[in-house]
């Protein structure tokens, strides 16, 4: 999973997403723990989240 | 009558409740799996943290939103209980931050640290701005012309900083004097039970029970034009018809979805308009504790923080905002537009602003979450929105893009809404 440029940092991503594979501090980024599952993508209110 | 609204926030729900209440057919397009916009709660370790919004309302349970609230029938609590606002203040006389301890006092008495004769001309101007407000200025150059004190900037920037995300350099006089008004008019802050979404549910409900839709996961992908006039909506390459739209995702946004060709008078006008709109930014961190760090439910200013404007503890009033045993603190800070860019370095002095201001306090950061460009703290800086209309005269703009004069955040949303409704109901 790929964050663009858009992304603000909101986190309203990491409480959808089941695996606490995003952490976010100024601008989201997915961890190792990710399994592009996609879940969160369509949370995200800024299209940032890219497969 | 059928009016269909683009989003589903605050300005757009509450649009909804309040045409339904007219008898209008109302329908709802929310591009989000979500209702509520930046006005709900996202669950995260079993705290009720928010998308967007403090769990706080500026004006309780009298101001305008509480007043449209109930005037719509919505089933909502606000608690309003003293103190409502509290400014901290380093211990000794001369330190400029909190580093060797701190020292709490009532807003009402904000007057304190100022100078004696500036407490003698806060006096006269309490009483003569009153009369004839000022305009032309900033509220920092208002100031500096007439107040000129180290404490009147501090407390100013806190001000405005925690209730409109804005430095008060750039918030304009006559929008501060109304908001000051607003303040002795409608009284300070309350917490709504259930947060947010207690507020964003309880309008979901009132509009659904009188027969209102709402689609989650459907964006309106443009604008059905007819004549010069809006004639409905497009979703998911779907036509949907409407005698009126009310658009909550803000002016530039909804321009875009109005086609270059339709030929519309006003249109480059307008677009050169919404181009020059700079949102405001901020950044909330979230933080968990077992023991309360501020105590009561009322806003805590940081004035001599180096960028926290203030802070609240929504649990101190509505503990189930958090799991058993636990308290949610957010700590809010206006990030200025030149910053937008270091936002992690902002977030850095963020952090070390709360470790003097809760000194010896024991507590672990649960969120930061920072708001700009595309999803800001308000999609139109206070007192520079373009208000409702459109040049489509049956196109309107509501939530925080079309906010009504002197209304702090969420009850500026309602004032818009209110002002816009009553505009469409007189056509």
């Amino acid at each position: 999973m790929k964050v663009n440029e858009k992304c603000v940092g909101c986190g309203q991503c990491i409480a959808f997403c089941k695996y606490e594979a995003i952490e976010v501090r100024g601008k989201a980024i997915f961890n190792s723990a990710c399994i592009a599952c996609k879940a969160c993508i369509p949370y995200c209110p800024v299209k940032a989240i890219e497969a | 009558m059928k009016a269909i609204i683009i989003g589903s926030g605050l300005g757009g729900l509450l649009s909804a409740a309040r045409l339904s209440k007219e008898g209008y057919e109302v329908e709802i397009f929310e591009r989000l799996p979500i209702v509520g916009g930046r006005f709900t709660n996202i669950p995260y370790k079993g705290f009720h943290l928010s998308t967007g919004a403090l769990h706080m309302i500026p004006h309780g349970p009298a101001g305008p939103l509480a007043q449209l609230l109930e005037y719509v029938d919505a089933d909502v609590e606000i608690v309003r209980r003293k103190p409502i606002a509290v400014i901290r203040v380093p211990r000794k006389k001369g330190d400029t931050d909190y580093k060797y301890g701190h020292k709490d006092l009532l807003f009402e008495n904000f007057r304190v640290p100022f100078s004696l004769w500036n407490r003698i001309k806060l006096m006269y101007y309490v009483i003569s701005t009153r009369k004839k407000p000022p305009t032309g200025q900033s509220f920092e150059q208002w100031c500096r012309d007439h107040i000129p004190q180290d404490w009147t900037y501090r407390i100013s920037d806190a001000f405005f900083g925690w209730s409109l995300s804005l430095k008060a350099a750039d918030v304009p006089v006559e929008e501060a004097f109304e908001i000051i008004e607003n303040l002795y008019r409608f009284g300070g802050p309350g917490i709504p039970i259930g947060g947010c979404k207690g507020i964003t549910d309880a309008l979901v409900d009132v509009i659904r029970s009188r027969g209102g839709t709402i689609h989650t996961s459907s964006e309106v992908t443009a604008l059905k034009m007819d004549n010069g006039k809006v004639s409905g909506v497009i979703v998911n390459e779907e036509e949907h018809d409407a005698d009126i739209v009310l658009s909550d995702i803000g002016h530039p946004a909804t321009a875009d979805l109005i086609d270059e060709k339709a030929d519309i008078e006003g249109m480059d006008d307008y677009i050169r308009k919404t181009d020059k709109i700079k949102p405001s930014a901020g950044i909330k961190i979230c933080l968990s504790s077992d023991k309360p760090l501020i105590g009561h439910g009322g806003v805590l200013l940081t004035p001599y923080a180096k960028r926290v404007n203030g802070i609240n503890e929504v649990t101190n009033i509505d503990p189930n905002l958090a799991p058993e045993g636990k308290h949610l603190t957010m700590a809010h800070q206006c990030v200025h537009w030149n910053d937008i860019d270091d936002i992690e370095k902002e977030i850095d002095l963020g952090l070390e602003d709360l470790k003097d201001i809760f000194a010896g306090k024991e507590y672990e950061v649960l969120l930061i979450q920072s708001y700009s460009n595309g999803w800001p703290v308000n999609r139109s800086p206070s007192g520079a929105d373009l208000r409702n209309r459109t040049p489509v005269p049956n196109l309107y703009i509501v939530g925080d893009g079309a906010k009504g004069k002197g209304g702090i955040e969420v009850e500026g949303i309602a004032l818009g809404v209110k002002n816009c409704i009553q505009d469409i109901l007189n056509l």
